[in-house]
Formats: C-alpha cells, sequence, structure tokens
C-alpha cells in the first residue's frame, strides 16, 4: 500500500498558525448549508480554515496524488468500502464522539468489512431511510389506513383500485427505481439481506445455482411478491421515468408511491400543499417483522495519513456534537446515528421512526452488488419476463463470474 | 460516427490515385523538403502520445487485475479466458453486429434513395436538400433525447388516441422492439451523410449515357439498375465499409434511448467497455476493448482491399 507521506497540497497546510482543512463533501443540494456549519466551526476554531469541495471526482487522483482532502463525506456502500478495504482512512476507534453512535448505525458500516478487522473507518453522520411514500388525503379520503401487514397492503391496493385510483405509481423505465423500491424492499422485508451476503461472499467463487447460498436458493419465495407489487402500478408504467413519477405523485395521480426521502423535496416543490407521509413496507403479517430500507447517506472519514490530523479530528469532532448533526438530519429528512437522537418529528417520515427506534432496518440488496454487475437492468427485465428462475439464475452466473475474475 | 469524418474520409477515395502514379522517378533522387516532415511528424507524434500510448496501456492492464486504483498484479490471460465464457458480453455482440448489419442496409436504402431524388431535376432543390441534412448537424444525444421522449410519451398518446394498441406502450420499453427504435434514430441521423456521398457519386456519372439509354429503349428502372448502380458502386463501396464501422461502436444514440434496456436488450459492445470505468472492472474491459479492436482491425483489411480492388477497376 502506497499512501502519502508528504501529503501537503496546494490549499492545504499550515500558514501563519492557520491549519487548512479540506472536507470533501458530494452532495450538491446540502453544500450551502455546510458553508453555515463551516463557519460555525471557524468561529469557535480561529487557528482552522475549512474549505469545502464537492468536487467528488477529484478523490481517486487526489489518492494516486497523494493529496487527498484531510476529511471526507460520502456515502456508505461498496464503493467505500472498497476505500475502506484498502486502508484508505484512518482509524477513528478512539474518538470521543465515536461513542455516542448508536452500535446499530455503526453496524451499517462495519457490515461491510473493516480495515484490520478492527478499525473503525467511518462514523455515520446521516441515515437516510426508506419506505412507501404516500398521499395521506388520498388514504383519508378512502379509509383506508397506513398498513402494518401484507395482506393488510394487498387488501389496501385493491380499495384504490376499485375506486379507480392508481395504488402504486410505477416508473419502470429507469430501472434503478424497480431496483432500489420494488426488489429492496419486499427482498429487505422477506430476508436477512446482510447475512444472505455475508454468507455469499464467504464462500468465495464458484458458487452454483444449487448451493445453499445461492441467490437461487434464497430470493426464490420472495419473487412472487415482488411482481404481485409490481402489478399494483398503472398501466403504461414501463414508458415513465423517475421524473415522470415525480410530477404524476405530487398531481395525486396515485395514492403510494416506492421512493426514499430524496424523492420527498422534489414532491413538494412540485405541489406544496401535498400532504406526504412514508410507512415502511410490510413484507410478512407479522407487524413486528417490518423493516425499512436504510442506507447511511454520509460518512465521516479522515484520511490516514493526512498531516493535519489533530485538526481533521476536531474538525470531525464537531461535526458529531449533538446540536450540530441532529439539526442537519432534521433539516434534510434523515435520521441521526446519535444514541440519544431526538424522536424524528417531520410527519413526512415520522411513519418509519418505529422502525428505526427498533433497528428494524436493512441496507438495500443491491447496494451489496459490484458496480460491473448490472443488476437494476436484470431487475427490470425480471418484472417484463416475469420469469424468476431465468433472473436468479442470471445473477448467480453474474456473481460467480465476478467472484471468480477478481478471486485471482 | 461523424459525419465530416464520411465526407473527409470519403472524398480522395474514388479518384484513382494519381499521385503516385505521376511522381517522376527524378523526384525521388532529390533531397525531400523539411516541410513535409514538419508537418506530419508533429501529429504523429501527438497521435503516438495520446491514442497509441494509452492503447498499449490498456493491452497492458488486461494481462493484470487492475481496478482502476489501488494494487494489481498480473493475471496472465485469464481475462481474455472469462471474457469468452461471459453470455452477457457475447449478447453485447450479437446486439451490435445485428445493429450494425441492419443498421447499415437501411441508411443505404434511403440515402441512395433521397440522393436519386435529390439529383433529379425538382421544384425548390436546394431547399429541400437543406432540410434533409439538418440531423447531420445535430448531436446524436439530443436527437436521441428529442425521440426517446416521442417514443415514450407522444406516440403512445396519439396510438391510445387512434385505437392502435400495439403502439399503446413504448417501444422503447419493449426488449424485442426496443433495438428497431435505436435502428430508426441511427438511421435518421446518418442518411444525410450518406446521401452527400451519393449525390457526389451521381453528379459524377455524365449525363450521355442516360441519352444513349434513353435511345436504346431503357426505361428508368432499367437505367438505374444497369447504369447508375454500376457508376456509382465505387460510393456504395465506401457508404457501407464506413457506416458499417461506425454502427460498430455505436454509443451515445443508446445512451440517450434506452440506457442500454430494457434489461439487457440493448447493451452494444462500447457500452460493455465503458462499463469497466465506472464499475471497478477496469481490466476486464480492457481485455474486452484488446478483442473487439482486433476484430473491427480484422474487418477494417478486409474492406480496405475490398476499396483497394473497386479503386483498380474504376
Amino acid at each position: 500500500m502506497v499512501l502519502p507521506l508528504t501529503g501537503c497540497g496546494a490549499n492545504t497546510g499550515r500558514q501563519n498558525g492557520i491549519t487548512t482543512l479540506r472536507f470533501m463533501q458530494n452532495k450538491p443540494e446540502v453544500v450551502d448549508y455546510f458553508n453555515q456549519v463551516i463557519k460555525d466551526f471557524e468561529a469557535l476554531n480561529p487557528d482552522i480554515h475549512v474549505i469545502q469541495d464537492s468536487n467528488e471526482g477529484n478523490f481517486v487522483p487526489g489518492l494516486v496524488r497523494n493529496d487527498p482532502p484531510d476529511v471526507v463525506t460520502r456515502g456508505f456502500a461498496q464503493a467505500t468500502a472498497d476505500f475502506v478495504k484498502k486502508g484508505i482512512f484512518a482509524d477513528l476507534a478512539d474518538l470521543p464522539a465515536a461513542s455516542t453512535i448508536n452500535p446499530e448505525m455503526q453496524e451499517l458500516i462495519s457490515s461491510w468489512g473493516r480495515y484490520n478487522g478492527h478499525e473503525t473507518s467511518a462514523l455515520p453522520f446521516s441515515v437516510a431511510a426508506a419506505g412507501v411514500i404516500y398521499n395521506r388525503d388520498i388514504f383519508e379520503a378512502n379509509g383506508v389506513a397506513v398498513p402494518t401487514t401484507w395482506d393488510e397492503f394487498v387488501a389496501a391496493c385493491e380499495t384504490f383500485k376499485a375506486a379507480g385510483i392508481v395504488p402504486v405509481y410505477g416508473t419502470f423505465k429507469d430501472p434503478w427505481t424497480l431496483a432500489q423500491g420494488m426488489f429492496d424492499y419486499v427482498a429487505g422485508g422477506s430476508l436477512d439481506v446482510a447475512e444472505f451476503f455475508a454468507r455469499l461472499t464467504a464462500a468465495g467463487a464458484g458458487v452454483s445455482k444449487a448451493a445453499p447460498e445461492s441467490f437461487t436458493n434464497n430470493f426464490g419465495p420472495a419473487l412472487p411478491k415482488m411482481l404481485q407489487l409490481a402489478s399494483f402500478s398503472q398501466s403504461g408504467a414501463t414508458s415513465k421515468n423517475y421524473a415522470d413519477g415525480n410530477a404524476a405523485f405530487a398531481k395525486g395521480q396515485a395514492a403510494m408511491y416506492l421512493q426514499g426521502p430524496w424523492a420527498l423535496s422534489q414532491l413538494v416543490a412540485a405541489n406544496p400543499a401535498i400532504r406526504l407521509g412514508t410507512f415502511p413496507l410490510p413484507v410478512t403479517n407479522n407487524p413486528n417483522e417490518t423493516k425499512a430500507r436504510v442506507n447511511v447517506d454520509m460518512a465521516l472519514s479522515i484520511t490516514r495519513n493526512t498531516p493535519n490530523m489533530a485538526a481533521a479530528q476536531r474538525f470531525v469532532s464537531y461535526l458529531l456534537e449533538p446540536a450540530v448533526v441532529n439539526a442537519y438530519n432534521e433539516k434534510n429528512a434523515a435520521f441521526s446515528p446519535l444514541k440519544d437522537a431526538p424522536a424524528v418529528t417531520d410527519p413526512q417520515i415520522s411513519g418509519l421512526s418505529n422502525s428505526i427506534r427498533e433497528a428494524r432496518y436493512f441496507q438495500g440488496a443491491v447496494t451489496y452488488f459490484p458496480p460491473s454487475v448490472p443488476v437494476n437492468n436484470y431487475i427490470q427485465s425480471f418484472v417484463y419476463s416475469k420469469n424468476g428462475d431465468q433472473f436468479l439464475s442470471a445473477l448467480d452466473d453474474e456473481w460467480r463470474r465476478v467472484a471468480e475474475r477478481t478471486a485471482v | 460516427m461523424t459525419t465530416t469524418s464520411l465526407a473527409a474520409e470519403a472524398a480522395p477515395s474514388p479518384s484513382p490515385r494519381t499521385g503516385s502514379a505521376a511522381t517522376p522517378a527524378v523526384r525521388s533522387k532529390r533531397r525531400i523538403d523539411p516541410t513535409y516532415y514538419w508537418m506530419v511528424v508533429p501529429v504523429l507524434a501527438l497521435f503516438a502520445f495520446f491514442i497509441t500510448l494509452p492503447a498499449l496501456v490498456g493491452v497492458f492492464f488486461s494481462l493484470t487485475n487492475y481496478a482502476g486504483y489501488g494494487d494489481w498484479k498480473f493475471i496472465g490471460l485469464s481475462n481474455y479466458v472469462n471474457i469468452f465464457k461471459d453470455p452477457a458480453v457475447l449478447q453485447s455482440y450479437i446486439f451490435t453486429f445485428v445493429f450494425a448489419l441492419t443498421t447499415t442496409v437501411v441508411v443505404n436504402v434511403v440515402a441512395l434513395a433521397i440522393a436519386l431524388g435529390l439529383n433529379a431535376k425538382i421544384k425548390w432543390r436546394t431547399g429541400i436538400r437543406t432540410v434533409f441534412f439538418i440531423p447531420m448537424v445535430l448531436s446524436a444525444l439530443i436527437v436521441s433525447f428529442v425521440f426517446n421522449y416521442l417514443f415514450s410519451n407522444t406516440l403512445p398518446v396519439l396510438a391510445e388516441r387512434f385505437g392502435v394498441t400495439p403502439l399503446a406502450t413504448s417501444i422503447l420499453a419493449n426488449e424485442n422492439l426496443a433495438w428497431l427504435a435505436i435502428v430508426l434514430v441511427t438511421v435518421w441521423q446518418a442518411a444525410p451523410g450518406a446521401t452527400i456521398i451519393y449525390l457526389a457519386g451521381l453528379q459524377s456519372v455524365p449525363s450521355e449515357v442516360y441519352e444513349a439509354a434513353d435511345l436504346d429503349g431503357a426505361g428508368s428502372f432499367r437505367q438505374f439498375l444497369s447504369l447508375t448502380l454500376p457508376l456509382i458502386l465505387g460510393y456504395l463501396v465506401i457508404n457501407v465499409i464506413l457506416g458499417f464501422k461506425g454502427f460498430l461502436g455505436t454509443y451515445e444514440i443508446i445512451v440517450g434511448l434506452t440506457g442500454g434496456g430494457p434489461g439487457m436488450a440493448t447493451q452494444s459492445v462500447a457500452m460493455r467497455i465503458f462499463s469497466g470505468f465506472t464499475g471497478g472492472d477496469y481490466s476486464y474491459q480492457m481485455a474486452n476493448a484488446v478483442i473487439y479492436f482486433l476484430i473491427t482491425l480484422l474487418i477494417s483489411v478486409i474492406q480496405l482491399r475490398l476499396i483497394q480492388r473497386r479503386g483498380v477497376s474504376l
């Protein structure tokens, strides 16, 4: 492993007693928010100057040039986990803030693998939870309560259908919407996704279709529910994309929409009067098994060889102060990772808060796939052809081929 | 492929290679003017640095397990072996070749028909010619986004109104038909370039041969088959060769229309190769790129042979 020893870039370093930190933050919609956070931090820490760097494309080249940003926040999934495995990030276990994090949320990061088997390479800052977005007005007008079991969900869909209302708005033209909604929700609700992928990865190369770890032997029972869920979409869903879906759902053209919190602001922008809520999709008939799909939307890391380690640690500690991290998540329809985070009051996502508090959540199955497997396209293909055996054996084949060629 | 390269590459080919034949033997004895080197060498150096060298680096990494960053080691030819066992890659090859063959045929039929029409003494000929050439100056990506909207929204609404049920859902959402939409848009975009070449060919046919044919009583279809077609055969060969080569590298129109979907139905080889950059699958797709390069090289060599043979007989 080659990493910087003298990583002093043009903009970072110490000058006139002021340490300059570069903070990589890749969410364009919160750049202004973080500029304010940085201003507050600098007022309290006059010896540190922080530059917000929103150019994520520069991250890998920065590593190659031995000039990475000092503090990094990224969504945490496959790609960031790869960086962790290569030892790019420093161990944050000794940071006092690390002990304030909810261990269940920290596990969302640790489950991807830890450097040297024990290090804490990233601390969660914001956890986004996704479920079924629903139109409260349409639910109330039809006397439908939020379903807590699969049977109730199906009954609710039938009620809407009978009333001439589209139960679930489908945007099948964008394969990722099928993947994160229909596929991830049903898969995550019916099996332990994290455990499945851990076993599959541990089995290494050469997992055949018939092996107990295979997709064929684990995902089969979930497929009919996926197709049933897809069938509750409007006719012509195949030619609608995500933007069409947002526009139509905001106009009240459907009762439910399988999207994450990222869609909420767009729906409200299109129709400020809309009253929205979110509930986790019940996939079984036991309400206590209902789980929400979560992703670590932002996780904080410090690059291992930063020359400004002390300043970087102070900045990360500041960001994880309850006032800062809780305020961010409240403002951005997300969940705070802290142990004693206040209850979520935002009516748009409060329906998910029970699942989050009780740690009934999963990371989407598609996020575990290596990016070279076009899993979204396979899911779309499955919804169109309804051929489950073909779909699962395609996933098994793809997974095996990638495992074989990366195992060498 | 861009139409400028079509025109530029096509222009010199039909003319017999008078340059080399006419050069007197004495000239070669004289010292060569260094200006010619100044014209060639810088371009050669740039080409070597920006095209050849990166290509060789790519070939090198195709023999490793490099993900695009981080550690790597040599793994010999196993990327190449795995490519041949990958049905997804095989499917992209089949799609690309079927697409390229179909599009080449359709583009040439359409372009030849348009060229014949535009070469005739019709009213407003200049104006109509301009209209036909507009697709050439539009970016393929923009064209495909516009068609995407038409296929997904406008066409289904119209079909529903007039009761044409098979068209009521977008053909882009149909795994068996989506490729036809891509052929259609590609033809729309590529036909003008081919038309220009055919027009140039048609204008090179002397009018006397038609007058003679008229006297002999040949009908217009007979004239086309026995006179026009043989006389512009060189142009046809050029259009087929350049078109086929371009369509093998098809990328942006597919990105704009289907993004490779629905499912895996319209993934071209170029798209699979490009996925290696974002997918941490760099070395594997580099091996794919090397194989594809060898295939296109083979096709190009065969085609160059064909061009030379035509050049002699013209």
